[in-house]
């Protein structure tokens, strides 16, 4: 390694990303092998492990629960964003605006019971609900990065000859994607948070383990779950943060 | 009266303002006067003590000001700045009312005073004292600022740079009303700018900075006559320097005596005066010397005995007549200025 | 530039009204509207809307319906008065649908076995809402004041209050379910509340402080946010029940903590997670309130001789307030839904029904608790924001 790259300076956080990613990967694969540590520090329990579903099964169900209803979100979100700052939508645009901020005003664990049993317990229905309301943060903050493109920048577009769609995806969209990836950002913490409690409403994932630990008197399942959900979330916001990063054209 | 007896201040090793020793005498209207990052501001912010000062002395009659409380000290001073700050969660007669309500005032002696200030500033009180800030305009809002300094009556007015963010029509009008007020109130004033006609227009005397240094400081006519250097006759401008000697000037300096009657003074005009004595026509004084022209007065190619010289010439060139009516506040017909005038009279 | 004139020559005048009228009456035709079941827990049969309702019912809701879509168009009827009839029309509609729900309940169990019961369906769902959202959408239109919307609110919640009053909805089964748990509702509703308010009161006492060193030390600013932020990443749940286990061997080491509440499972680690979730809106709101004084107004403040205590309570003070109630109102909304979860960990509150309806597939429990959360978060955002309004500077916007 070349000596002169020690003394790059680098922003204050950046080497807590890759020592918490490798700790989550870590502790999904081999939690197991800290049955000695469990067992000694409650010496009260007799299991101490949970071993109803592997760790990494649990923590790949998360994903999948988070990655699919991310993924709609951010598809509906970003396509409604879209329509009520064009010409044609821009009607439904103050609607859609107090919508979305009404709605995040709804306690997501309530929209998550309230939504599951409607529409039958399990996998699917979790979707859902965590799609509808990891939708608002996207949609708000597709509108206000939009909106906040400065008119003269657009007036310039105008006057260089470009086309609407050239200006969307040549000006718009690049100065506004810092704002949108922070209503993604917002979006996919939240859908975490709720697809943790997810499994009260029949959908696995690690909040399983908690329950169960909280249920049976087990703090040692609480610990593992809450453990690998919260380095999952930690690791997720300091990826989105590197992201945003990306985007911040001098401002 | 306000002296600063070597005054420096050192940011990081460097002085950015070294050893500055002057006297602005009561009533007297004093302008700091340079460059951007000549110091000047440094200057005025050390005197109320938002600054520190690293060396020197600033002494206001005879009390030294390092012996009082900052904030003792700035209730004795007014403070205007640039960017204004009215409070603007505060009305206009709840800004004004600040540093009296800080010196405990009796509310009565307040409200008094809030009225007789606002009518200073001409500022309609049943109509603006309780608007707040942000529907002021940039000029009243700057006309809040200023009377809010003057409100506890201080011993001293700082300002700095206070109509350098208004249109050019409206920094006339204020300078117009500083001077009015500076007139009618004898404040000692030390002000801050970088422009130098509002300098040469308000200043009874002028000190000019440059890099933290006093370079000259002096009566207005003085500087432009008498520049200690090359950098104060730079800074004062060759190109125009007759015009802004004649900004010195006024027209109560240059006056004669009207011309009634043809021939009889040294021009070859006279002046068509009605029953009251206000003038009606000038016949001849034209460019052309054809004494027979007859130019009818209307209101604007006039002079008045406070306009200054270099606004008579103006009118007289955008007017093309070689000579300008004199009149009092009636509008009587009291003297005339001349071309001739203009040139034949040393500064 | 061409919108007026787009606007004249168009038959539909508000396109939103238009949309959600569609949106209401599709639903009503294909969903739903309520649904009858012969005991709590099995689901029960689907009654459309056109079954449910009586004649006259029925033709009510079709008059305010043409009523509706008369205000949607743009002929006869002015912008302005489309909206102003929307205001009257669609609050009518809404207190039909609850009325006509209530009433096809009382009919429809009256010979029925008396296990029976009827809850809401889909369509009813969808009527609510969209009705909500006409009257949203008209205030928007009309740029009423906030105050204006309030009493409107008020008056409209009073009337719903007023139909729950007179026993129209008793029939329901979610208030059969109610009247079960009346006692335990009261109470889980004041828990949920105290658990908010023991919890706001140390997070404002700690965060305004910080906020403001914050504000001071701009050296500080990074590592505080960045550890706030940790928290307010980590899932609710994880939070809760990470506390749990030192909270616990706490209490079990300190037999006086543990008089004094502090144990593993209940309401002292909720209230320290909670805590933990609320400083970082307050530290940064404050912080920012406080960073937006304008610096000429500071100068100004200093130099006409205030003292630094005078300068922070008459000048930064009141105009950061608003900006630190912005963060009151998050925090508080947040505090409200994240106490949900909190049951989870035995700490009481309205999630207790939540997770207990869950555990028994009763969704009119689920549905109790959840609702009210919902409806206090909504209520509280609106109050607080209310108070920032008034916190405003009288003038200044």
């Amino acid at each position: 390694m070349n000596r002169a790259s020690l003394f790059v300076p680098t922003a204050p956080r950046d080497w807590l990303l890759p020592v918490l990613a490798a700790l989550l990967v870590a502790l999904t694969l081999f939690m197991a092998k800290l049955e000695p540590l469990f067992a000694a520090a409650f010496p009260h329990l007799d299991v101490v492990v949970y071993q109803r579903e592997s760790f990494l099964q649990l923590t790949l169900d998360h994903l999948g629960l988070v990655l699919v209803s991310s993924l709609i979100s951010i598809g509906i979100g970003g396509a409604a964003g879209l329509f009520v700052t064009r010409a044609t939508g821009r009607e439904f645009e103050p609607m859609v605006s107090s919508l979305a901020a009404i709605g995040q005003t709804f306690p997501p664990a309530a929209v998550l019971a309230i939504v599951v049993p409607l529409a039958g317990f399990g996998f699917v229905p979790t979707i859902v609900a965590l799609s509808l309301y990891g939708l608002l943060p996207v949609v708000q903050n597709t509108i206000a990065g939009l909106g906040s493109v400065p008119p003269t920048t657009l007036e310039a577009a105008r006057g260089t000859g470009m086309s609407a769609a050239q200006i969307l995806w040549r000006v718009e969209l690049p100065l506004a994607m810092r704002v949108i990836i922070a209503g993604v950002r917002v979006s996919v913490i939240i859908n975490i948070g709720t697809a943790t409690i997810g499994s009260t409403v029949g959908a696995q994932s690690l909040g399983t383990p908690i329950i169960a630990g909280l249920v049976g008197d087990n703090i040692a399942y609480v610990i593992q779950g809450a453990v690998l959900v919260g380095l999952l979330a930690i690791v997720s916001d300091l990826l989105f943060e590197r992201l945003e990063r990306r985007f911040r054209y001098g401002a | 009266m306000i002296e600063l007896q070597g005054l420096t201040k050192t940011y990081a090793g460097k002085n950015v303002v070294e050893d500055i020793s002057l006297r602005v005498e009561s009533g007297e209207f004093g302008v700091l006067i340079g460059p951007s990052g000549c110091g000047k501001s440094t200057t005025l912010r050390m005197i109320n003590q938002l600054i520190p000062l690293s060396r020197g002395r600033i002494l206001l009659g005879d009390e030294d000001v390092s012996r009082l409380k900052p904030e003792q000290l700035r209730r004795r001073m007014g403070y205007a700045i640039q960017s204004i700050g009215l409070f603007p969660h505060w009305t206009v007669a709840e800004n004004i009312a600040v540093v009296p309500n800080l010196l405990k005032w009796p509310r009565a002696r307040v409200d008094a005073r809030i009225d007789e200030l606002m009518n200073l500033f001409h500022l309609e009180a049943g109509e603006y004292r309780d608007k707040y800030p942000h529907q002021l305009s940039g000029g009243q809002a700057q006309r809040v600022g200023v009377a809010r300094a003057l409100a506890a009556d201080p011993e001293v007015l700082l300002m700095d740079e206070p109509f350098g963010a208004v249109d050019p029509l409206t920094r006339e009008v204020l300078q117009n009303e500083m001077l009015r007020v500076h007139e009618q109130t004898r404040k000692t004033i030390v002000f801050v700018t970088h422009d130098m006609d509002e300098a040469l227009k308000l200043a009874s005397k002028v000190a000019i900075l440059n890099q933290g240094r006093l370079v000259q400081y002096d009566r207005p006519i003085e500087l432009l006559v008498d520049p200690a250097d090359g950098f104060v006759s730079d800074f004062i401008g060759k190109a125009d320097l007759g015009l802004k000697l004649l900004s010195r000037r006024w027209v109560d300096q240059y006056c004669r005596p009207p011309c009634l009657e043809r021939d009889s003074g040294a021009g070859r005009h006279s002046w068509e005066v009605d029953a009251d004595g206000r003038p009606l026509a000038l016949h001849g004084g034209r460019l052309s010397d054809d004494g027979e022209a007859r130019t009818a007065v209307n209101g604007e190619w006039i002079a008045t005995p406070e306009m200054t010289m270099k606004e008579a010439l103006s009118r007289m060139v955008w007017f093309r007549v070689m000579v300008l009516p004199v009149i009092d506040q009636a509008g009587k017909l009291i003297g005339e200025v001349t071309m001739e005038g203009v040139m034949g009279r040393q500064p | 530039m061409t919108a007026s004139s787009d606007r004249a020559g168009r038959l539909v005048a508000n396109r939103v009204l238009l949309t959600l009228w569609v949106a209401a009456l599709l639903a009503s035709a294909l969903l739903p509207f309520a649904a009858m079941a012969p005991n709590r827990l099995v689901s029960g049969e689907a009654i459309k809307l056109i079954v449910a309702l009586t004649t006259w019912q029925s033709a009510g809701l079709a008059l305010l319906a043409l009523l509706l879509a008369l205000a949607a168009l743009s002929r006869p009827l002015s912008a302005t008065q489309g909206l102003r009839l929307t205001l009257v029309v669609a609050p009518l509609t809404l207190l039909l649908t609850l009325y006509a729900l209530g009433d096809y309940a009382g009919r429809a169990l009256a010979e029925a076995s008396p296990a029976a019961r009827v809850s809401q369906g889909a369509a009813f769902w969808v009527l609510v809402f969209c009705t909500l959202l006409m009257i949203v959408d008209a205030f928007q239109r009309l740029r009423a004041p906030l105050w204006v919307g309030g009493a409107y609110g008020l008056a409209l919640v009073a009337a719903i209050a007023g139909l729950f009053a007179s026993g129209q909805f008793n029939a329901l089964s979610i208030l059969n379910e109610y009247f079960n748990i009346q006692d335990a509702f009261a109470d889980q509703l004041l828990t949920h509340l105290r658990l908010v308010g023991l919890a706001l009161a140390p997070a404002l006492a700690i965060g305004l402080p910080l906020g403001l060193l914050a504000h001071r030390r701009p050296a500080l600013r990074g590592s505080l946010f960045g550890t706030l932020n940790f928290f307010q990443t980590i899932p609710s749940i994880a939070l809760f029940a990470l506390l749990v286990a030192p909270l616990s061997a706490l209490g079990d080491s300190f037999p006086l903590l543990r008089e004094l509440g502090v144990k593993g499972i209940g309401a002292a680690p909720a209230i320290i997670a909670l805590i933990m979730y609320s400083l970082l809106p307050v530290v940064r709101n404050t912080h920012a309130g406080f960073a937006g004084v304008a610096p000429a107004t500071l100068e100004a403040a200093r130099g006409m001789g205030m003292t630094r205590r005078q300068v922070l309570w008459r000048v930064e003070i009141p105009l950061a307030l608003p900006v630190i109630l912005s963060g009151l109102r998050i925090v508080t909304v947040q505090a409200i839904g994240l106490t949900v979860v909190a049951a989870l960990i035995g700490a009481g509150g309205l999630g207790a029904f939540v997770f207990q309806g869950l555990g028994q597939y009763a969704i009119d429990l689920v549905l109790l608790g959840a609702v009210p959360t919902i409806a206090l978060a909504v209520v509280a955002d609106f109050l607080l924001q209310i108070l920032v309004a008034i916190s405003r500077p009288a003038g200044g916007r």
